[in-house]
């Protein structure tokens, strides 16, 4: 069974997304795509060089641990971010540029809050 | 007999002193540069050239057009390959090593730029990285005395509110150790590099480079950076590269992503 069937809520579409300034190359990340994953936060590393949102999505039972990479903490605290920004627990809808290879990992682009409707980063 | 030594020596101390003080601006002539300022744009490094336009620096196909000799335009072709083909790593991922010279007036995240009689400090908070410009009236070390360093030696002086810097004793880009960015532009140990920074307005500073570089280049290339300030009162803080750096570099030089366990979660690793 392909990942990326299971875990597409949203049609996977192109997007000219600017990836996030990053201290490495962006190749891994496909940023033609889009994926938009349903779930849950498990745990948010707020650590330099980047933050850390693992995102634990249900495919039918199996539980997928999505690990997305996201700005510095600096770059994003002068964005309106904060460590505690995402709770464990909280449900969530993120969107990603997925890794090309379609392992379960991407660069973050935004997400909503499914409870509040809150939203963060690019969500148009 | 003693008396009249101390008073030479106290004399001699005194000239000492002096010579380095007048080399030296008055702190009262020297801009304000306080604040916190962040580079406009992406970071390629010359975006009058880079093709397509509006390409990003590691995308696939994105370059520039430096006066390079053949030797270099190749060395800089093979590396556009490398990106191709996922296999040309920053060399800064690694957390170990500075952007260098004159990459780090590149870089995102934000700067402080501290202007004191003795010296201009560009603090990068990406990084980190520190750029120090002499301005105490010292001339560059001898040729045989300076080695290739990431950001060299640089030495200024102050033409109006105008800090003019030269900067030397680059390293030479061995296995594309040090880049100038991430399409793969590299410079060699010939390089010579002279900035002239200054503020355009209250909230705009610039910096025009012109790298010389007797090795890589056929002629003087000229890039502007600009910085815009941020509102007062921002931060900027620590950046510990390797505090949590999941993306380690793989043999072959690709770039791979540490799933929580620290293992890659990458299908292939090489």
């Amino acid at each position: 069974m392909k990942i990326s069937k299971l875990i597409v809520a949203g049609a996977l579409c192109a997007a000219a997304s600017a990836p996030l300034a990053a201290h490495h190359s962006a190749a891994m990340f496909d940023d033609e795509k889009v994926v938009e994953l349903n779930g849950t936060i498990k745990e948010v590393q707020w650590t330099n060089p980047h933050v850390w949102i693992q995102v634990v999505v249900d495919n039918n039972g199996q539980k997928i641990d999505w690990s997305i990479e996201g700005g510095s903490p600096n770059s994003l605290s002068r964005n309106g971010w904060k460590a505690t920004t995402f709770k464990s627990g909280d449900p969530v809808v993120v969107r990603v540029n997925p890794m090309k290879d379609g392992t379960p990992g991407g660069s973050f682009i935004g997400a909503k809050w499914k409870d509040t409707g809150k939203t963060i980063g690019r969500w148009e | 007999m003693r008396t009249a030594l101390l008073a030479v020596a106290g004399s001699v101390i005194a000239i000492g002193i002096a010579a380095g003080q007048a080399s030296k601006p008055a702190p009262a002539t020297l801009p304000d540069w306080s604040g916190v300022w962040q580079m406009v744009g992406p970071t390629v490094f010359d975006r009058t050239t880079v093709q397509p336009q509006n390409g990003r620096a590691g995308d696939a196909g994105v370059r520039e057009f430096p006066p390079y000799t053949d030797e270099y335009e190749a060395i800089y072709k093979k590396n556009i390959e490398k990106i191709k083909a996922g296999t040309f790593p920053d060399p800064i991922s690694v957390c170990g090593v500075p952007h260098g010279f004159p990459r780090i007036m590149n870089v995102p995240d934000v700067y402080e730029f501290a202007v004191t009689p003795a010296a201009t400090y560009v603090l990068a908070e990406n990084g980190p990285g520190i750029l120090r410009v002499y301005t105490d009236g010292r001339q560059h070390p001898p040729a045989d005395e300076l080695w290739g360093t990431y950001t060299g030696a640089s030495v200024g002086r102050w033409d109006g509110d105008t800090l003019v810097f030269e900067t030397r004793g680059l390293k030479e880009s061995r296995d594309n150790d040090v880049i100038v960015d991430r399409t793969g532009l590299v410079l060699s140990d010939a390089a010579r590099v002279t900035t002239r920074m200054r503020k355009i307005n209250d909230t705009m500073m610039e910096a025009v480079i012109v790298v010389d570089d007797a090795k890589a280049l056929k002629a003087s290339w000229k890039v502007t950076k600009q910085y815009r300030k941020l509102p007062a009162g921002t931060w900027a803080w620590d950046y510990g590269c390797a505090e949590n750096n999941r993306n380690p570099i793989s043999n072959s030089g690709k770039t791979l992503t540490l799933g929580p366990d620290g293992k890659p979660i990458d299908k292939k690793t090489d």
